[in-house]
């Protein structure tokens, strides 16, 4: 069973107030295709090794674009 | 006390527009505005130096605030970009303003957090010595190092400098600092063979941490509360940068100062350059914080507040 649930990293994205609805994001899209841009990716990215206390190194970023792969990412650091 | 009299600046007068680069970097308008705040980089001539710029903003100076320079009794710089590896450009401005030759005259090697650290040293430095009045300048001028084609670091910096009048007499005074450094990560902003290049995310992981804590510490020290401070000098790395340290310390926008549309980041002359608009504003009693950060990485913050 997941530690970390969608519900838990969406509520971490409305946080971070970077796009219009969480609930209108396709889980399976890479997000700067649905409107987040390089910085609110970093600030996003930021929030999450903070919420969790990880860290993510700048190599795996290009393997967790998308909500479910980031679900999936932070699951196996904690 | 050692406080702030005045500011002079100069802004090169050549603007390089970011918008004409939209294509090239594949971004657009909304994003020079909202997430960086420069739509325009100062650029100095080729030629121009970081004294020559500085001899500059001395004339700004001279225009505000009636000066004797055979009065000046230390002359410091704050660059990393100096005219030449030796001597130190303070000794140049020295020699192009007629300093006397009892004034001190040194360099001090700092980036964004500049010039808080300056303020910190030379005021100490001023006072240890008897010091009446000094010469505080910023001048980085990043175009020399700054690939055009480096979206990281391109559409972000822009040119200027400043000069600080430090006098004994001056009710603008520093109440407390906060310093620091993290070393371990000089890597990420660093200028090799004569070429800047930055890693974004990490200099932003740094600022977002590490900014909020000094701020926090700093007035912790002080006895302060964050609704005693009038207004809010950050830094203007970005305004994504700024945009982020204001959320973190739960501020109110407007009342945190941002102007960097028009000529980007100016390294350690960004906070001068905003607290040179507000001088006249100030009044007894009034507190404002500083913060900048950068460049180590390293970060000062301090109170300065009008007397």
């Amino acid at each position: 069973m997941s530690k970390v649930s969608v519900e838990k990293i969406l509520e971490i994205i409305a946080e971070a107030n970077i796009v219009e609805d969480v609930k209108e994001l396709d889980h399976n899209q890479a997000l700067d295709e649905q409107g987040v841009d390089s910085l609110d990716l970093s600030g996003l990215l930021f929030n999450l090794e903070e919420e969790f206390g990880i860290t993510i190194p700048d190599a795996d970023i290009a393997g967790i674009q998308n909500i479910n792969a980031i679900v999936a990412y932070v699951n196996t650091k904690i | 006390m050692i406080g702030i009299a005045q500011i002079g600046c100069y802004i090169p007068a050549t603007k390089k527009s970011n918008v004409d680069l939209l294509d090239k970097f594949a971004t657009n308008e909304a994003f020079l505005r909202d997430k960086i705040g420069v739509l325009k980089r100062a650029q100095k001539q080729p030629h121009e130096t970081a004294s020559d710029l500085c001899v500059q903003a001395m004339e700004d100076l001279k225009q505000r605030i009636e000066i004797d320079l055979d009065t000046i009794e230390c002359c410091v710089v704050v660059t990393q970009n100096p005219d030449v590896k030796i001597p130190h450009t303070a000794a140049i401005v020295h020699g192009a303003l007629g300093l006397a030759e009892t004034c001190a005259s040194f360099d001090i090697s700092l980036g964004c957090s500049g010039y808080v650290y300056a303020l910190a040293i030379v005021s100490a430095f001023m006072q240890a010595q008897g010091m009446s009045k000094g010469l505080l300048f910023t001048a980085d001028p990043y175009s020399d190092i700054i690939d055009p084609n480096d979206k990281n670091t391109a559409l972000i910096f822009g040119d200027a400098a400043t000069v600080t009048l430090l006098d004994e007499q001056a009710n603008l005074c520093a109440v407390g600092f906060d310093l620091g450094s993290k070393g371990a990560d000089y890597k990420k902003l660093i200028c090799e063979n004569n070429q800047l290049s930055m890693n974004g995310r990490a200099v932003f992981n740094f600022t977002a941490a590490k900014v909020p804590i000094s701020v926090t510490n700093l007035l912790r020290k002080l006895n302060l509360d964050k609704t005693q401070i009038k207004q809010w000098y950050f830094h203007q790395g970005s305004k994504y940068i700024v945009d982020t340290i204001t959320k973190r310390l739960g501020l109110d926008p407007a009342l945190v100062v941002f102007d960097m549309y028009q000529y980007g980041n100016t390294v350690s002359s960004s906070i001068p350059l905003l607290l040179s608009q507000d001088l006249a504003k100030l009044q007894v009693g009034d507190k404002i914080l500083l913060s900048g950060f950068g460049v180590g990485l390293s970060w000062a913050s301090t109170v300065l507040e009008q007397f």
